[in-house]
């Protein structure tokens, strides 16, 4: 218990370090962690909703809420399956639980979410939204997205140093995942063939909750995100499983 | 640094017992190729002793001190740890290059298995140490490499192991440093703490060590006091040499 808390407080230490870091690269400083999810949503602004004129009547505030929502879930993934690998020369000098890698990836990338979240809140309370009872259940979403992507993170830290090439597979998976997860398309104008299969994207349900929550005031669906949750843990079982047992192997194969 | 009581001089603090390990090398599309870097290596460490390893370049040295550090499992045989800490005094654990040396010293200090609040209480000891002057509240990325190695010596002297693993890390900074360092690791060498200290320098051998292993080709080849297993492995050196 001892040791949970301190390899704990280590992973919140090291995230915490990573966002000032990126704070003191540029000379704009703490400002980056506002202009730079800015400069990425307004990129996208323009080109779905000012050049294709994309999406529904609350077309900015539904594709904002699928990119805030995306942009943690790529974040995460592709920081933490990267993270073992990435600390090769800490790795051969100190014994620490390899658990502790993916666990700080995804909280330096929650630490960042959570300031850009904050920031689209505003911005669809400024645009004329009223928030309604059903906000309530967004901790509660969040928590899910973080779960399921731990899990997917710990597996995949554990397979990128065996097979370095899988790096590749996961940058463009993302890419695919990113265009099928109707982050700027509504899913449900899809035929059934096709929605049955991007449904298997479990990003597509999540996505489609933060909207029905945040812009729609509807509860979301319960069913969907039970699946996700027992999923996600039996998931997260194999990939502390994975951890553990490969855990003294990769001083030897990085 | 001196809370190690004498009482447990003479125990066991990790044996290792017919230990080897491999390295899997790619040798082609799909197939790898395993290289074993030690083949069959027995040998116990004691409390309060300092054993010296000695052996020429890649022969498994360094795996060796990994091995007692718990960073790897061997793939045959067992290394037994009875109850204690080893570490490596390694240099420069986890350093991020814009954060301030004190900042540093706190991430890094933790990597070493320090609670945040041991490395705050110890934070003044370790700036004197590093001695960095006004230095050590700036980002590390200004720092010079001999200050870096100043700043991690000094972290990782007061992470204060059960066990000492130290692998020829003496020639770090300027002379003033050096020597302080390695008066440092003097005084660890008789203090009650157990040190396995892997070096190149037969000097330093006889100065410090209490017992020598020769290390050859992934193998114990002696076990002894420091003079007799190193007399051997100067008449052998000269052998193959000639």
């Amino acid at each position: 218990m001892n040791k949970f808390r301190h390899y704990f407080s280590l992973v919140m230490q090291k995230s915490a370090a990573d966002l000032l870091t990126e704070a003191r690269r540029g000379y704009l400083g703490v400002l980056w962690w506002i202009i730079e999810p800015i400069i990425y949503m307004s990129v996208f602004y323009l080109i779905f909703v000012v050049v294709f004129d994309r999406g529904g009547e609350d077309r900015v505030g539904f594709l904002l809420t699928g990119l805030v929502v995306w942009k943690w879930f790529s974040a995460a993934i592709l920081q933490s399956s990267n993270s073992i690998s990435a600390n090769v020369g800490l790795i051969r000098q100190v014994y620490i639980p390899k658990i502790v890698f993916p666990s700080m990836a995804i909280m330096s990338a929650t630490m960042k979410f959570f300031i850009v979240f904050i920031l689209l809140v505003g911005f669809l309370v400024l645009s004329g939204k009223t928030p309604s009872i059903s906000w309530l259940s967004i901790p509660l979403l969040i928590s899910i997205q973080w779960l399921l992507m731990l899990s997917i993170g710990c597996i995949l830290s554990v397979l990128v140093p065996f097979l370095p090439d899988m790096k590749l597979i996961i940058e463009n998976g993302l890419i695919l995942m990113f265009f099928l997860s109707g982050v700027f398309f509504d899913i449900s104008v899809a035929s059934p063939e096709v929605k049955t299969f991007l449904y298997l994207n479990p990003m597509v349900g999540i996505i489609e909750s933060y909207r029905n929550v945040m812009l729609n005031g509807v509860w979301p669906d319960w069913i969907f995100l039970s699946v996700v949750v027992v999923s996600s843990l039996l998931a997260l079982l194999v990939g502390v499983y994975m951890l553990v047992r490969y855990d003294r192997q990769f001083a030897k194969v990085l | 640094m001196n809370n190690h009581e004498s009482t447990n001089e003479g125990r066991l603090a990790i044996s290792l017992k017919n230990v080897a390990v491999a390295y899997s090398q790619k040798s082609g599309l799909f197939r790898r190729k395993d290289y074993w870097a030690i083949k069959d290596v027995s040998f116990d460490l004691f409390h309060g002793e300092t054993l010296g390893v000695i052996g020429r370049n890649g022969v498994g040295k360094s795996t060796l001190l990994r091995l007692l550090a718990g960073i790897i499992d061997p793939d045959k045989g067992e290394v037994l740890n009875y109850g204690v800490v080893a570490s490596l005094l390694s240099l420069q654990v986890g350093f991020v290059q814009y954060l301030t040396g004190r900042e540093n010293a706190i991430l890094s200090g933790m990597m070493l298995g320090l609670a945040k609040q041991q490395v705050l209480m110890n934070m003044n000891d370790i700036r004197d140490y590093a001695d960095l002057g006004e230095f050590f509240d700036q980002p590390v990325h200004v720092y010079s490499s001999g200050m870096r190695a100043r700043l991690g010596m000094s972290v990782a002297v007061y992470a204060n192991p059960d066990v000492v693993l130290l692998d020829e890390v003496l020639g770090v900074g300027d002379v003033e440093f050096r020597e302080k360092s390695a008066a440092t690791i003097h005084e660890m060498c008789q203090s009650n703490r157990s040190v396995v200290l892997v070096s190149h320098q037969p000097a330093m051998h006889k100065k410090l060590c209490d017992r020598l292993i020769w290390i050859e080709d992934g193998c114990v080849r002696k076990t002894g006091d420091v003079d007799s297993v190193l007399s051997e492995y100067m008449h052998y050196f000269e052998k193959t040499r000639s």
